[in-house]
């Protein structure tokens, strides 16, 4: 029982791993919350529903086509309405109720493409899980668990060792002096939000190959993520995946005592928490200058 | 006669929109507290009376006292982070506990009814005056409206209402003008919220059934909107855009829609008009506030 209980959270850390991640670049370097990013997440599932059962495409060609999609989305978002408004120097308060905004736009275009019921793109029939150690775990779920360590530690290297990544960091650093640096700080967003909504991308995907998809699936998942940047502070690409899989434990974890339905209330109760005693996360530095 | 009770029906929700809009208005438009958490406290007040008239059978006055007790505690409850934290974090704090009202709405069953909602709330009497047509409900509506936009237009014409402008143009100098910031910041989200509530222990007694579905963070969105699109920081920017963001949707229904189709128009429609209102004109329609910090 505790052994699955353990189980089911590292698989949930690791979706929010994945969401969080992808969150946590994009905030970095341009530094306000991008809301957007959960819908990118269920529209990564769609693009790949879209393919799979009204074009009839297999799933493998579908999936790496639909992340693709997805980071183009991601791109367009940014040049067509977070671009305009940082060259107005709008606060980071008006990015984030843009972001609000594209939000709930986009997840009614996918529920009026769509319609509201469950879709799924799982084909074949419901496997039963494989059983390790007395828990049960299907192959979908290995796969989450793999690839989202995989692009963890890609994104790590990523940033700190290519020319790309080195960039992103002088941004998230400090626009100005990047830019007097030679930098093309709108080409580094650019790419980092193709990478980020990319991430989400593959995030959506797979938690809609394991429990099936809805277009109201982002807000959970990205609400998670974003508790799970805070809990492990922006600055650290490790903290925030040590976060995701705090938050990811503590919910299930929780169910041991309290009916499962309360897991949101617990990852929130959590979040506020840090967010009053600890706003940096607890691997993170000053997330903010406070300015009283 | 059916064609006349629709047409009152759409005011009596512009009615409940005007409230929940310039009560956020207060907070998020003249004090500078952006809260994504203003649906929670339309749920609670309406929670708190649906609750009060099924189980006790108490007044409609007397729900609606204790719905704004009760919603302005927990205001002052969510305004006391805003000493600690700013701006965009704020926000998602009040997203936070938006996420966490919701929970204990739809999950706290032997309570709330969950789900399913709570049906069969009763419709009002105010001293023998039992309200029960949609010309009554106007009635109700409009005198409760009056008396919000009243007291709100007394506040931002206040010292008091200086101040939080003060707050939200440069806190540091309103503090080191001798100003209790903390106190101000508190006070007008217990003010905030608890006007909320009134618009949710209307919205109760005159629906006479209420669900979660009702006040989840879409809705918050919604609010928001409709401050942003009418003009943080004027109050009558916010009665403006609660009528046209009302009555906009419903007009589609006329051109023939079909009502799924309508509901997700809708939303896009705020969405949209929420971005174009970032990106050219963030101060809304007829505001003076316009989110710089």
């Amino acid at each position: 029982m505790i052994n699955q209980l353990i189980l089911n959270g590292i698989i949930a850390g690791s979706v929010y791993i994945l969401v969080a991640v992808g969150f946590a670049v994009i905030y970095r370097t341009v530094r306000f919350f991008h809301f957007a990013h959960g819908v990118v997440f269920t529209a990564g599932a769609y693009f790949t529903y879209l393919f799979k059962a009204w074009l009839g495409w297999p799933v493998i060609a579908a999936i790496p086509v639909s992340i693709g999609l997805c980071a183009v989305l991601g791109v367009i978002i940014e040049t067509f309405v977070y671009r305009p408004l940082r060259h107005k120097g709008s606060s980071s308060l008006i990015l984030l109720l843009a972001s609000l905004g594209i939000y709930i736009v986009v997840q009614n275009v996918i529920s009026m493409i769509f319609g509201d019921d469950t879709k799924t793109i799982r084909s074949g029939i419901v496997k039963e899980g494989i059983n390790m150690l007395g828990t049960r775990i299907t192959p979908i779920q290995i796969t989450i668990i793999i690839v989202s360590l995989l692009l963890l530690v890609s994104c790590i290297l990523v940033l700190k060792y290519t020319k790309i990544g080195r960039s992103m960091r002088a941004v998230a650093n400090d626009p100005e002096l990047a830019r007097v640096s030679g930098i093309n700080s709108d080409g580094v967003v650019f790419w980092t939000f193709a990478l980020g909504s990319a991430l989400a991308g593959i995030a959506g995907i797979l938690v809609a190959l394991d429990v099936d998809m809805t277009p109201t699936m982002g807000m959970n998942v990205l609400m998670m993520g974003v508790a799970a940047v805070i809990i492990g502070g922006v600055e650290s690409i490790p903290g925030v995946a040590l976060g995701a899989l705090l938050l990811g434990m503590a919910q299930h974890l929780g169910v041991w005592k309290i009916s499962s339905q309360w897991q949101d209330a617990i990852a929130f109760v959590i979040l506020l928490v840090f967010l009053l005693f600890r706003p940096q996360g607890f691997l993170g530095k000053r997330v903010k200058k406070v300015t009283i | 006669m059916i064609c006349l009770e629709y047409l009152l029906h759409i005011l009596i929700l512009i009615g409940i929109y005007v409230i929940l809009s310039t009560s956020l208005n207060l907070v998020a438009g003249y004090a500078g507290l952006l809260s994504i958490a203003h649906a929670a406290f339309y749920g609670v007040g309406a929670y708190v009376a649906a609750l009060l008239a099924l189980k006790l059978n108490s007044p409609f006055l007397l729900n609606l006292t204790c719905a704004v007790i009760l919603s302005g505690l927990l205001g002052a409850l969510v305004g006391i982070p805003s000493l600690r934290i700013h701006d965009d974090y704020f926000a998602i704090a009040t997203f936070a506990f938006q996420i966490i009202t919701f929970s204990v709405m739809n999950n706290w069953v032997s309570f709330t009814g969950g789900p399913m909602g709570l049906p069969g709330i009763p419709q009002p009497t105010i001293f023998g005056w039992g309200i029960s047509s949609h010309i009554e409900f106007l009635i109700l509506i409009a005198l409760l409206c009056a008396v919000i936009l009243w007291i709100s237009h007394k506040i931002v014409r206040s010292p008091f209402g200086r101040v939080l402008k003060a707050i939200r143009e440069d806190e540091v100098f309103a503090q080191a003008m001798g100003k209790n910031v903390a106190n101000y910041k508190v006070m007008i989200f217990v003010i905030g919220a608890g006007m909320a509530s009134v618009a949710g222990a209307v919205y109760a007694h005159y629906i006479t059934f209420i669900d979660p579905t009702s006040f989840t963070v879409t809705e918050s969105i919604f609010i928001i909107s409709i401050v942003i699109i009418g003009g943080a920081g004027n109050i009558w920017g916010s009665v403006l855009a609660a009528a046209v963001l009302v009555v906009l949707p419903e007009a589609l229904r006329f051109l023939g829609m079909p009502s799924a189709i309508a509901a997700n128009m809708r939303q896009i429609i705020y969405g949209a008009l929420l971005v174009i209102c970032m990106l050219y004109r963030p101060q809304g329609f007829i505001g003076e506030y316009s989110f710089k910090k």
